[in-house]
């Protein structure tokens, strides 16, 4: 069995997994994946809704990526396992060796800040890869064509900037 | 209410809400992991790797399941299976939000939709990335009155395609679509490979994908 699918073939299921869940068959709704972390940063610390404005925003969209976000977890895990083979326990990619340093210490301190940065971008401009990107654009919405822009200028100045260009 | 409420809460919510029962949900997370592993778009090698112009596999397949989707949807409401559900332009939450989002994404390598399918497979990195992640969304929201809600910005309206090009609308979107899926062809194929990737081949595969120079291996 081949161990990954072509990126046409992604995209392809990618359009259909987004269409059925627009659809009142599935969700009704848009794809996203950036509102649960502020919902479950709010379960974990106990922080109470009445006290934060913004975890009433979140109530609804949060606990419908949370239970997504699970279903995900369980689905590229089993994959991973059966399908892929990929699962093996590392905190080093091969990449960040070839073309950053071989730091252990190094990889795990940018992935920390990197992740709380993420995660306060994707939720100042309303959404992430899947919100904008997928979603937003495919209903041609300008907010999310103003964010996949700078999204796709930030990301390529960093990575001329960050790593070096040869291994 | 304690830990364990608050999660069986959110089941509740979400079979109450009426955007899918919770097995429905469940099933598109199922499906939305699937692919993204299958595809290994949650590999850092991909999305790093795309930062860097070193592999391409993320934008291709973005931008066809994009127009794809754009044409397909627009069927599906005219059919009224579905309805348009846009996001607000708040122009400076999506610069300044846009701008830590890229540079983050370039050096983690992650999204917040591909990061959770890496730690299924193991990444521990992506795991400390994770918690970086979910202490950004409690500053958040902490300070979402005193600080981040005036760094958004005043919102322009929730405008599409479909609803400034006047007649001209229903072309616009398929003009739109064809024109990202034309993009997602063109964009020349490259991809950055490790052990990991080459270890499932064949010899002959191997082979063959070492002479191809649209492939870039990592020793």
């Amino acid at each position: 069995m081949k161990r990954r699918l072509p990126w046409w073939l992604g995209g392809i299921l990618m359009a259909l997994l987004l269409l059925f869940t627009f659809s009142i068959f599935g969700g009704n709704r848009p794809l996203g994946a950036s509102t649960y972390v502020p919902y479950f940063a709010g379960v974990l610390f106990n922080m109470d809704p009445k006290d934060y404005v913004y975890l009433q925003h979140v109530k609804n969209p949060g606990a419908w990526e949370g239970v997504m976000l699970l279903g995900a977890l369980f689905g590229g895990f089993l994959t991973a396992l059966f399908v892929t083979k990929s699962f093996r326990f590392s905190v080093m990619p091969t990449a960040w060796k070839a073309y950053k340093n071989g730091s252990v210490v190094s990889r795990l301190v940018w992935s920390f800040v990197a992740g709380f940065f993420l995660i306060i971008g994707a939720r100042l401009a309303g959404g992430c890869t899947s919100g904008h990107f997928l979603s937003g654009m495919s209903q041609t919405a300008f907010s999310s064509m103003i964010f996949g822009g700078v999204v796709l200028i930030s990301l390529i100045v960093t990575g001329k900037f960050f790593y070096k260009g040869e291994q | 209410m304690g830990l364990f409420d608050r999660m069986m809460d959110m089941f509740t919510i979400v079979a109450n809400e009426g955007h899918g029962s919770v097995a429905v949900v469940f099933l598109i997370g199922i499906l939305f992991g699937g692919i993204i592993q299958y595809t290994r778009v949650d590999k850092f090698e991909k999305i790093a790797g795309f930062a860097m112009l070193k592999d391409t596999t993320v934008p291709k397949m973005l931008f066809l399941a994009i127009g794809i989707a754009a044409i397909g949807l627009f069927f599906e409401v005219k059919l009224g299976y579905a309805s348009y559900h846009i996001k607000p332009m708040i122009l400076s939450g999506l610069i300044v939000g846009g701008i830590l989002f890229g540079a983050s994404m370039a050096i983690l390598g992650k999204c917040p939709g591909t990061g959770p399918i890496s730690i299924a497979e193991g990444r521990i990195d992506v795991l400390v990335g994770a918690i970086g992640g979910i202490l950004g969304a409690y500053v958040f929201t902490k300070y979402y009155d005193s600080f981040f809600e005036p760094l958004m910005g005043k919102s322009y309206g929730k405008e599409t395609l479909l609803n400034t090009m006047g007649n001209d609308a229903s072309w616009s979107v398929f003009v739109f679509g064809i024109v990202l899926i034309l993009i997602a062809i063109i964009i020349p194929n490259r991809e950055l490979l490790d052990e990991a990737d080459l270890s499932q081949l064949s010899e002959e595969e191997r082979a063959e994908l070492e002479s191809n120079r649209r492939f870039e291996i990592i020793t």
